[in-house]
């Protein structure tokens, strides 16, 4: 019974520091359909933190880490629509409806209802994802879209490879505990 | 006993890490988001992008290189004279005539380094350079200008019926160019770029015109919407000879013009008193005056191309 009373003990002393979960390296890719070419970019320094007891979650991805196949692409992208000298990152800020059970493993889907903020315009959105745990790792993957003209992100008419106005988003984040 | 001592504690811990929870709540979303700051870290210092959208002004070539793989087609183009003896209407105000065109590829060897050829209508110039954008302004001003350097070899390859070109040495041109270039704000950037001209053969070829003499350019670029900007360039020669020539008489060299980038192509419409192309050329030898009518339309189109091989899309 002794044991019981320590395990006990153990289990909620250590409940607290094991709550939050961290990624460094999060995979983030647009992809826009295009008449002429499909553009597509991806960022691999994504950061997300995610408490699993409280389904608080945040994401920052800097907008200069988005590669292109094409340099030109590249730098439209920064220059003309996102203009990332004035907004380097995009964020989403909220919280997980759901209950997280990061002890069992199995894949959950889950509802992430926050402040979505690109281009400096914020905007409120719920987006889907799926919490996966698999042998303890805690990851997160999601696929939405996101429209141009909700980001005041402004395609232009005078532009010979139009872009498409909306975007595909997806996010693949891993996670380790946070170790203070 | 031991099972109530059990239920107590357990009660007790329960109990506690509710009474936890509200205060607990709070903080962890603020540290999810200090704790996300503290991650990301301070926004890094990256390079500037786009001092400018493309490799050309009016007179002047930017800090700008053309990137690994990709290949810049240049076409520039002068008319001739709008006003006085040679313009007006009869000319369809300079329509009628082409003082110059350029026709140049620029090829990136590295993201910094390009080549250039390139050739002129005037002088019949063929030239060959190599650009190599060595610093970068960085978002933080721990740099804060740009800097590249420019070197170009000209050749003359037309025949004349005099002797000038027996040694075929004349025929050859250099030109050097060291381009300090910032970007103030995404609207406004503006470079001053210090150069050197060597004439084999003094061009014009005239008693007392000096085969050497440096110059200093100074460019702008102010949009007013994100693909329009006003352009400006101006470039003065020191030279003793030009400064103090009569007949021929010589003139700075000086365009205005707006520039419209269009996603790959980006055209620039301007009006400039050199009749030339090549800064060779130009700084060489501009004798037309704006005061006397003796300027012109032009316009520079650059298109880039890109060759770095097809990838498989990285959205997966």
């Amino acid at each position: 019974m002794k044991y019981i009373v320590i395990i006990l003990l153990v289990w909620f002393s250590n409940q607290a520091g094991q709550d939050t979960y961290v990624c460094k390296n999060a995979k983030i890719s647009l992809f826009s359909k295009a008449p002429l070419e499909d553009i597509d970019a991806t960022s691999n320094t994504g950061t997300s933190v995610l408490n699993v007891a409280t389904g608080d979650m945040a994401f920052s991805v800097p907008i200069r880490s988005f590669t292109f196949e094409k340099s030109l692409m590249q730098e439209h992208f920064n220059e003309n629509y996102m203009e990332s000298d004035k907004y380097p990152n995009a964020t989403f800020k909220g919280k997980i409806q759901e209950k997280l059970d990061v002890t069992k493993d199995g894949s959950y889907p889950v509802n992430a209802a926050g402040v979505f903020e690109v281009h400096g315009v914020k905007q409120t959105r719920t987006i889907k994802g799926t919490v996966t745990v698999s042998k303890g790792v805690v990851s997160l993957a999601s696929t939405f879209i996101v429209a141009c003209k909700d980001h005041n992100i402004e395609i232009p008419q005078l532009v010979f490879q139009k872009i498409a106005e909306t975007i595909q988003i997806k996010v693949a984040a891993s996670y380790t505990l946070y170790k203070k | 006993m031991k099972h109530y001592l059990l239920l107590a504690a357990f009660t007790l811990f329960t109990g506690m890490a509710f009474a936890q929870q509200p205060p607990a709540k709070k903080d962890t979303i603020s540290s999810a988001d200090s704790l996300l700051n503290s991650l990301s870290g301070e926004t890094k210092a990256e390079p500037v992008m786009a001092t400018f959208k493309s490799t050309r002004l009016i007179l002047s070539e930017t800090s700008e290189t053309i990137k690994k793989n990709n290949l810049n087609f240049v076409i520039v183009h002068r008319f001739g004279d709008i006003g006085g003896n040679d313009g007006g209407g009869k000319t369809l105000w300079g329509f009628d005539n082409s003082s110059d065109i350029y026709i140049g590829f620029e090829y990136g060897l590295t993201d910094n380094l390009d080549i250039d050829f390139g050739r002129s209508k005037y002088e019949q110039l063929l030239e060959l350079g190599l650009k190599y954008n060595f610093l970068h302004q960085t978002s933080d001003n721990s740099i804060p200008v740009a800097l590249t350097v420019i070197g170009k070899t000209g050749l003359k390859p037309y025949s004349v019926t005099t002797n000038v070109f027996d040694d075929y040495g004349n025929r050859f041109n250099y030109f050097a160019q060291l381009v300090i270039a910032r970007k103030f704000s995404s609207r406004f950037s503006a470079q001053i770029s210090p150069s050197f001209v060597r004439n084999n053969l003094p061009f014009p070829f005239v008693e007392g015109n000096e085969k050497d003499f440096f110059s200093l350019s100074a460019a702008g670029r102010f949009k007013i919407t994100k693909r329009m900007g006003i352009v400006v360039d101006y470039a003065h020669p020191f030279s003793d000879f030009r400064r103090n020539s009569d007949s021929p008489k010589f003139y700075d060299p000086s365009g205005v013009g707006i520039e419209i980038e269009t996603g790959g192509h980006v055209f620039t419409m301007n009006f400039t008193n050199a009749e030339a192309i090549s800064p060779m050329n130009y700084l060489s030898n501009t004798q037309s005056k704006w005061g006397k009518g003796q300027y012109r339309f032009g316009f520079t189109i650059t298109r880039v191309f890109d060759f770095n091989p097809k990838h498989k899309g990285t959205y997966k």
